[in-house]
């Protein structure tokens, strides 16, 4: 299966738990057999799937009693001195885990547009929600990982 | 103008319309607050891109590919000999290494194999286009839309069958006309550019990307061919229904 790695690599981030990735990946897949039909041609196969996979997240979210809309962050804080962020040297593992560590509300917009590299209008779509607020969930994404990175507590 | 830091966000992103980048590039140029946004932005998108891929759990592809194709036919007669693993690694690298004329080899023996027998040995049979598309998407290929008709031949029937990569292939017969005709939608590795053409043990050969799906179709003589592509790449029904099967075949 061509995307699953990639899919994986999403829900995994978004659950930070392999076996709720795992899960989320399957219904995913099992959900896109079932609802090919609403798949647009000419449009983009791989953004499709990933909505999909939103769609399943958030629903089970919502079963829990959860919405990934309901964490904000209490204060957007001024910027990192960008003294402190140049004389970080965190590895890959660093990054890993700091991203965790952001609200999943922004946390989902950032691994779109930063590790999958859609656009904003394709993130809009997955995400169903404007491009302004995609917009502005990976500007305070960023800013919050900046602080979590430069070892703040955001 | 006063700073705008989530579009200095949309900025480092390059989503912002032409003009209001240049207007906001301009307020960059003067304000050194924005330009730190906009450089730590570009660090950070840059450590987040070159973060590996989480590897999939042992076994995952497995459990996955187990639960979305339970039905799927388990590979038997002449194809069997590709399970042998240094057969299946040495033809796996030639389909993903794309060389066409190996797979369009492949396509035309099958096609002569299928049509060798006194009737194709279809696994369903109906020249109903949504009963072979239901077939299909029970096995776990969606694949409805087929066309009922190209040029003077009528949809058949299908099976899967097995190509070198090891991989169902579904293979749709099209007969009735007076020459027979034959479908194949190939798996996402097979990388070809699209209108490749070619005679193959004396067949006509064509592979063409419907949206971002290869469909490799193998007729007798060239203008059957013509005729399928043209009506292939005219059903934009067929076509979405290609492009879901490819990105789901398992």
């Amino acid at each position: 299966m061509p995307h699953a790695r990639s899919l994986y690599g999403t829900a995994l981030r978004l659950t930070r738990n392999p076996q709720d990735a795992e899960d989320l990946l399957q219904e995913t897949l099992l959900r896109a057999y079932r609802g090919f039909a609403s798949y647009r041609p000419g449009t983009n196969v791989r953004a499709w799937l990933f909505t999909i996979l939103h769609r399943v997240r958030t629903d089970v979210l919502r079963k829990r009693g959860r919405s990934p809309q309901t964490t904000e962050l209490a204060d957007d804080g001024p910027a990192v001195n960008p003294e402190h962020e140049s004389r970080l040297t965190a590895g890959n593992e660093d990054v890993q885990r700091a991203l965790a560590e952001v609200p999943e509300v922004f946390r989902s917009a950032l691994v779109l547009r930063d590790i999958e590299e859609f656009s904003y209008e394709e993130i809009a779509g997955i995400l169903g929600v404007p491009v302004g607020t995609v917009m502005s969930r990976i500007h305070r994404g960023r800013a919050h990982l900046r602080r979590l990175l430069a070892g703040r507590t955001p | 103008m006063s700073c705008e830091p989530e579009k200095v966000t949309a900025l480092v992103d390059g989503a912002l319309p032409g003009r209001e980048r240049d207007r906001l590039a301009a307020h960059l140029a003067d304000c050194s607050g924005c330009r730190e946004q906009a450089e730590a932005e570009r660090a950070v998108h840059e450590r987040l891109r070159l973060l590996t891929l989480p590897e999939m759990p042992p076994g995952l592809d497995t459990r996955l590919r187990a639960r979305l194709a339970e039905r799927r036919p388990s590979p038997s007669g002449r194809f069997a000999v590709f399970a042998l693993p240094l057969a299946a690694a040495l033809l796996l690298a030639l389909w993903a290494r794309g060389l066409a004329p190996v797979v369009a080899w492949e396509l035309s023996h099958d096609h002569a194999h299928c049509y060798g027998y006194a009737e194709p040995p279809a696994r369903v049979r109906s020249a109903d286009p949504a009963v072979v598309s239901g077939w299909f998407s029970g096995q776990g290929t969606p694949m409805p839309n087929l066309p009922a008709q190209v040029g003077d031949t009528r949809l058949f029937g299908a099976r899967y069958c097995y190509l070198p990569d090891i991989s169902a292939v579904p293979h749709v017969y099209y007969t009735g006309g007076s020459r027979p005709l034959s479908i194949f939608v190939l798996p996402h590795a097979a990388r070809f550019d699209d209108g490749y053409r070619t005679l193959s043990g004396g067949r006509a050969v064509a592979l063409l990307h419907v949206d971002h799906t290869v469909v490799g179709v193998v007729g007798e003589n060239a203008a059957d061919v013509d005729t399928a592509v043209q009506r292939l790449r005219a059903d934009p029904e067929t076509r979405r229904a290609l492009v879901v099967a490819q990105a789901l075949i398992p």
